[in-house]
């Protein structure tokens, strides 16, 4: 029984005798190599995310630098004034099916201009005029109103505040200058 | 070193300004209040938005007191006290309530009625509004009912008169007052008629009910 340094031997000699190789095997291995399938290019999105997790040193000129960090704040704070809704609060009633005219008036002889001013047209003092008659002096205007209450008063001669005399008091007289109060029902 | 520092520093305030909780600024205060004012009245706007109050009698308070000229100082606190009306309002009404009943809630509050007669009257008118309610009571109160008549007045009404025989009883009130009535004898007097009605109306629309039988809601 041949020890285990023979058997090594033996191994060696083996493996040290030529290999004769068929002609056609490039060939052969040529084939394998092209049937297999072939890695995707990376894309320019890849390449720019591979690129972006790699460390880099980036050389930049201080004022630059400044100048980049200056335009985001000034953008954040841009896009943060942008942001502001156009009208943020909505009326408490807006259906306008369901508004019903509502005829306000006021006789006021003396008077050269009278408009109607509340919670209806955003306290605008020239937004709602009221027409009047010299013959009477009676100034009136017709509004849509939805239902709800609304509070509202007389502006005489863009100067003078007078309540509806014809309409209940608004307890509310937070600046001085009574209201008057109107409540559209619906049912 | 120090570059990158307050480059960092420079973007931190930008991630904070962009990220931070921006105040909505409500457009038509625009122009109407000094800045100061503006900024502080769309403060109380944000709060009432979070709490999900009515804005919009907030913003016509602060828009009544610019056109009448009121100072700075006297808009703010008005508004202040408003939101404070609308929270105690929408409290006492309870989950669910429209923005027009909260605002008419608030009047009624102001007006003298308290938190636990809010609550009556929508639990007494289930699935019906209660702003021309709550602003009829504050009518009466306006009119020179005291508060806790006008109050047990409207209770009363409440669970069979709907919106246009509450508008009637108040002008009804309104109209006795003018002729020389006491406001409480003018109430009183209309509760009675206005009352009775409503009653003999409510037992022909259900014949053979009889007093004891369930209210209708």
């Amino acid at each position: 029984m041949p020890d285990r340094n023979e058997l090594l031997e033996r191994g060696i000699e083996m493996l040290r005798e030529p290999v004769v190789m068929d002609d056609a095997v490039d060939a052969r291995v040529m084939r394998a190599v092209a049937g297999l399938p072939t890695p995707a290019r990376p894309g320019p999105l890849s390449r720019a995310g591979t690129w972006l997790l790699q460390p880099h040193a980036i050389r930049v000129r201080p004022a630059v630098a400044l100048a980049a960090a200056a335009a985001v704040v000034l953008a954040a704070v841009g896009l943060r004034e942008r942001g502001a809704p156009e009208r943020s609060v909505q009326p408490l009633a807006s259906a306008a099916s369901e508004s019903a005219p509502v005829r306000f008036m006021l006789v006021a002889p003396s008077a050269t201009m009278v408009s109607l001013v509340g919670d209806f047209n955003d306290w605008e003092a020239g937004a709602t005029p009221m027409e009047g008659t010299v013959t009477d002096g009676l100034w009136t205007v017709t509004v849509p109103l939805a239902p709800g209450r609304y509070r509202y008063a007389f502006l005489v001669d863009g100067a003078s505040w007078v309540p509806d005399p014809a309409a209940p008091r608004a307890l509310e007289d937070d600046f001085g200058r009574p209201n008057s109060v109107v409540t559209i029902g619906g049912t | 070193m120090r570059l990158h520092l307050l480059c960092a520093g420079m973007l931190f305030v930008a991630v904070t300004l962009a990220a931070g909780p921006a105040t909505a600024q409500e457009p038509r205060l625009a122009g109407r209040l000094s800045p100061g004012a503006r900024a502080t009245v769309d403060a109380v706007l944000d709060s009432a938005r979070r709490d999900g109050l009515p804005l919009e009698p907030l913003v016509d308070r602060a828009l009544e007191g610019a056109t009448k000229g009121a100072g700075d100082d006297r808009i703010v606190a008005a508004v202040r006290r408003l939101a404070a009306d609308l929270t105690a309002a929408r409290d006492a009404f309870g989950p669910g309530v429209a923005d027009a009943e909260i605002a008419a809630g608030a009047s009624a509050l102001r007006a003298g009625a308290r938190g636990e007669d809010l609550t009556r009257l929508r639990t007494l008118r289930p699935g019906q509004s209660v702003t021309v309610a709550a602003a009829v009571l504050t009518d009466l109160v306006a009119l020179g009912v005291p508060p806790d008549t006008a109050t047990a007045a409207v209770l009363s009404l409440a669970e069979l008169a709907d919106d246009a025989t509450y508008l009637a009883f108040r002008r009804n009130v309104e109209r006795d007052v003018a002729l020389g009535a006491t406001p409480v004898a003018a109430l009183t007097y209309r509760l009675f008629t206005e009352g009775r009605a409503l009653q003999s109306s409510d037992e022909a629309a259900t014949p053979g009910a009889g007093p004891n039988r369930p209210r209708k809601p």
